[in-house]
């Protein structure tokens, strides 16, 4: 020990082991021993194991039952079953150079249970709160007292703590029995450094442990309860909710209500719990149960029903046959949830197994603390576990929850989508119904107009054809009438095969120059032909021939006649060659005058195509035509 | 004595039509007829062989009365005389059994000569006319689902293919009697035989077909 002794302290009598002094204090534990100090390991601090102690309500340390000795931490269930206090505590301590040092003294609790007042040399230095019914609660709260120097004396001290608590069969957890753990005298930087630390685990995390599950649950709670198909978020929001105010009972100190019914309050509210989390997992693997849905409710009435008959002197007992059941009813909902995860082969099993399992450990700890009374950090962890399970699963919902609004956002966008594909099919299909359907009337019309002319110029032709007594008005009625035909079959005509064009033009001219006596011969492909010619291509070209045999028959006086026709490079050439006498310069050079070629090159122009005309006198006529095969097929 | 039906309903072509018909048949009774409805009547009154008929009529289609000829006078011959050079007008008339066709702005000694030829059994077959029948017949060949009242299905011969394949392409039925090698009586009697045929094998699928609407019917 580097640094001289600060103080030391004993209880009035007997000396006390220390069961948690380091290697390094050893030394001084053997010349300390007989006083039933401890020194902590950095030696600053005394650790007090041991003090007098009387039950008593006087407000001052009693003579009168005598005290007796104790070791500390006093457990009141062991050492004074049934008791509810209050008791008197009595320790001493000598705090040599202090005032020298100028350094402040402070007593370290780092529990009592349920309040205390500290008293030095006989005054009143410290306060928990109420100790009259109900009592302030400071179970969970470790108290750090400062000792005023200007009541310490130089000689030896008395330091007396007044603890009022509950008989254990009073209460529903070991952690809120009546008791006393060890104390500790040091510099207050030190013990309050200490203390800063407990109250930090004990109340700090608890406080945030609370408010988070409290918003957190709230949320669920109200995310289950909007959308009924998610009612497993509802439970769990209400287990969260519901664990939250459990563990306020870990920080909230004062209570408007006396023990007896905050016990009850707190019990009762563990039957809520489980009704929340086995349905929460029930609900959650997708069953239902109605006996569950019945039990729950009526188990959570049962509760507080049992307790209010067994009255307070039996609450411990009666609580701790719950806490039995409700843990197993839970397990069961755990292990069935698991199972059918299992089943379905689910990616969440494991997770949620793992996180089960932590709860699970954590329980048997906390199951354990309270069965054994154990105290100190790993109980801590316990407790705090099961809410950070619950915070893990919390958000584990939240993340699946989120994913199915992802999922049916994705969908809803795939939807839209499939609708506007599908509109504009329809108003496709649409535009190609209105086409076909102004494709039917143009037809329809076309139709009636071909019949109108058929039926009436069609007619009134035909009577001038054979009522006139002039040829040349029969014959140009005749030709009119021949025209209109061929208009009438550009207007309403099909497409047609070259080859069925070129039969007929055969049929025509071959029958019309045998008629006229001249000699024809006709030479053509006569395969198949995969072009075909628009309707109007067909006539004009029609005209064009029927113009050159007119011409053969009427002015060349040719003997014969040949025709031939040839398909290449996409042209289709027709050559009509007589032996007549030609075109006479002067007719060729006065435009025409009734040999229709001027009509049968501008036919031939309109068509991309052209009409050459050869002639002198002596050696005939020959009229070269050629039509783009591709152009007639277009123009329809 | 020949008694003729003349159905046509432009009076100035019916008068020349009458006169053109009596210098071809000396002596003839012609019953003049302007309407369907009209020459209808006369069809289940007397008794014609022969029968010229226009198609577009103001009271409806001379096919109509080319079909009732047909059927109560099978022995009359049907002509059609008529403007309408295209297959789509004629080709029903054929079906329904008329025996050639006319075109009406012909000069009147072309029409004379087409009149002989059809009354000597010689009737005119244009190349798309030909087209339509091979392409009428080409269809039927084609297998059909098996029908309980299958008719006995009529078919053209080798010879009746290869004069309208020839037809079609162009060639006037000399020229095609030149070809084969057959006589022109020969040639024509194909055409009668591929005429007869159409006809024929067209009321047998009209038979087939209101039996078949009589089945939906019931």
């Amino acid at each position: 020990m580097q640094r001289p002794r600060l103080l030391s302290a004993a209880p009035a009598l007997a000396c006390g082991m220390s069961r948690h002094a380091g290697r390094l204090a050893l030394p001084l534990l053997l010349c300390l021993g007989l006083l039933g100090l401890a020194a902590s390991a950095d030696a600053q601090t005394v650790k007090i194991h041991a003090a007098q102690a009387v039950v008593s309500d006087s407000p001052s340390f009693p003579a009168d039952p005598p005290a007796q000795r104790i070791d500390l931490p006093d457990d009141w269930s062991l050492s004074r079953p049934g008791s509810d206090g209050p008791v008197w505590y009595r320790l001493s301590f000598t705090a040599p150079g202090l005032r020298e040092r100028g350094e402040l003294l402070a007593l370290y609790i780092e529990h009592v249970c349920t309040n205390l007042q500290v008293y030095l040399n006989g005054q009143l230095i410290h306060s928990g709160g109420q100790m009259h019914e109900p009592i302030t609660q400071n179970c969970n709260h470790p108290q750090l007292v400062s000792l005023p120097a200007g009541l310490i004396d130089i000689g030896l001290n008395s330091l007396d703590i007044k603890v009022v608590g509950h008989a254990l069969s009073r209460v529903a957890s070991t952690h809120r029995a009546g008791g006393l753990s060890a104390l500790e005298i040091g510099p207050q930087s030190v013990l309050a450094e200490r203390h800063a630390q407990q109250v930090a685990l004990n109340v700090a995390v608890p406080q945030a442990v609370s408010a988070t599950l409290l918003l957190m649950g709230s949320f669920m709670f109200v995310l289950g309860w909007i959308n009924r198909r998610d009612s497993h978020l509802a439970y769990f929001g209400a287990l969260s909710v519901g664990w939250a105010i459990v563990e306020s009972r870990l920080w909230l100190r004062n209570l408007p209500f006396d023990n007896a019914v905050s016990e009850l309050l707190l019990c009762s509210m563990l039957p809520l719990l489980t009704w929340a989390s086995v349905q929460f997992l029930l609900r959650y693997a997708q069953v239902r149960h109605r006996w569950v849905d019945i039990g729950m409710p009526l188990q959570a009435l049962a509760v507080p029903a049992s307790l209010l008959l067994a009255g307070p002197e039996r609450l411990y007992p009666m609580a701790s046959v719950w806490y039995v059941l409700l843990a197993l009813q839970t397990l069961a909902a755990a292990a069935f949830y698991l199972r059918t995860q299992y089943r379905e082969r689910r990616r969440s099993f494991w997770p949620m197994a793992l996180l089960l399992c932590l709860a699970t450990v954590a329980l048997a700890v906390e199951y354990g603390a309270q069965k054994f009374g154990l105290r100190g950090l790993l109980m801590q962890l316990a407790q705090a576990a099961t809410p950070a399970m619950m915070v893990l699963v919390g958000l584990r919902l939240l993340q699946q929850q989120g994913r199915a609004l992802q999922a049916a956002e994705e969908s809803k966008a795939h939807l839209e989508m499939r609708i506007r594909e599908a509109t504009a099919e329809i108003e496709r299909n649409f535009t190609q119904l209105a086409e076909l359907r102004v494709e039917k009337v143009t037809e329809r019309e076309r139709k009636r107009i071909a019949a109108d002319l058929h039926d009436d110029l069609g007619a009134k032709l035909l009577t001038i054809v054979h009522t006139s007594d002039s040829e040349r008005i029969s014959s140009l009625a005749r030709e009119a009438l021949e025209e209109m035909r061929l208009s009438v079959r550009g207007l309403t005509g099909k497409p047609v095969q070259l080859i069925d064009a070129l039969g007929d033009w055969r049929a025509e001219v071959v029958s019309r120059l045998g008629q006229a006596g001249i000699e024809a011969d006709w030479s053509a492909p006569s395969d198949e032909l995969p072009q075909t010619l628009s309707a109007r291509a067909f006539v004009q070209t029609t005209r064009i021939l029927r113009e050159a045999v007119s011409n053969v028959i009427k002015h060349s006086g040719a003997t014969h006649c040949s025709l031939s026709c040839e398909i290449s490079d996409g042209d289709v050439q027709i050559v009509v060659r007589d032996n007549g006498h030609g075109i006479p310069m002067e007719l060729d050079g006065r435009l025409d005058r009734g040999h229709g070629m001027a009509s049968m090159k501008h036919r031939a122009k309109q068509l991309q195509g052209q009409c050459l005309v050869e002639s002198g006198p002596g050696y005939g006529t020959v009229i070269r035509l050629t039509l783009p095969l591709t152009r007639a097929t277009e123009l329809s | 004595m020949t008694n003729i039906l003349l159905l046509e309903d432009l009076p100035e072509i019916r008068a020349w039509l009458s006169s053109l018909v009596l210098q071809v048949f000396p002596g003839a009774q012609i019953a003049e007829a302007a309407r369907v409805h009209d020459a209808l009547g006369l069809v289940s009154a007397i008794r014609f062989d022969l029968a010229l008929v226009d198609l577009g009529l103001p009271d409806g289609s001379g096919v109509d009365v080319v079909a009732a000829l047909r059927e109560h006078q099978p022995e009359t011959q049907s002509v059609v005389v008529t403007i309408h050079d295209d297959d789509e007008h004629l080709f029903p008339a054929l079906q329904a059994g008329a025996f050639g066709y006319i075109l009406k702005e012909q000069a009147r000694e072309l029409i004379i000569e087409q009149l002989h030829r059809i009354s000597q059994g010689e009737p005119p077959l244009s190349p798309s006319i030909a087209r339509r029948v091979m392409a009428y017949f080409a269809a039927k060949s084609k297998p059909q689902p098996a029908s309980p009242n299958a008719m006995p299905t009529v078919s053209l011969t080798e010879r009746e293919t290869e004069v309208l394949l020839r037809v079609a392409k162009g060639y006037t039925l000399p020229e095609i009697g030149q070809q084969l090698t057959l006589s022109r009586h020969t040639i024509a009697d194909y055409v009668k035989q591929i005429y007869r045929k159409l006809n024929v094998s067209s009321r047998a699928e009209a038979a087939l077909e209101a039996q078949r609407m009589g089945l939906f019917g019931r």
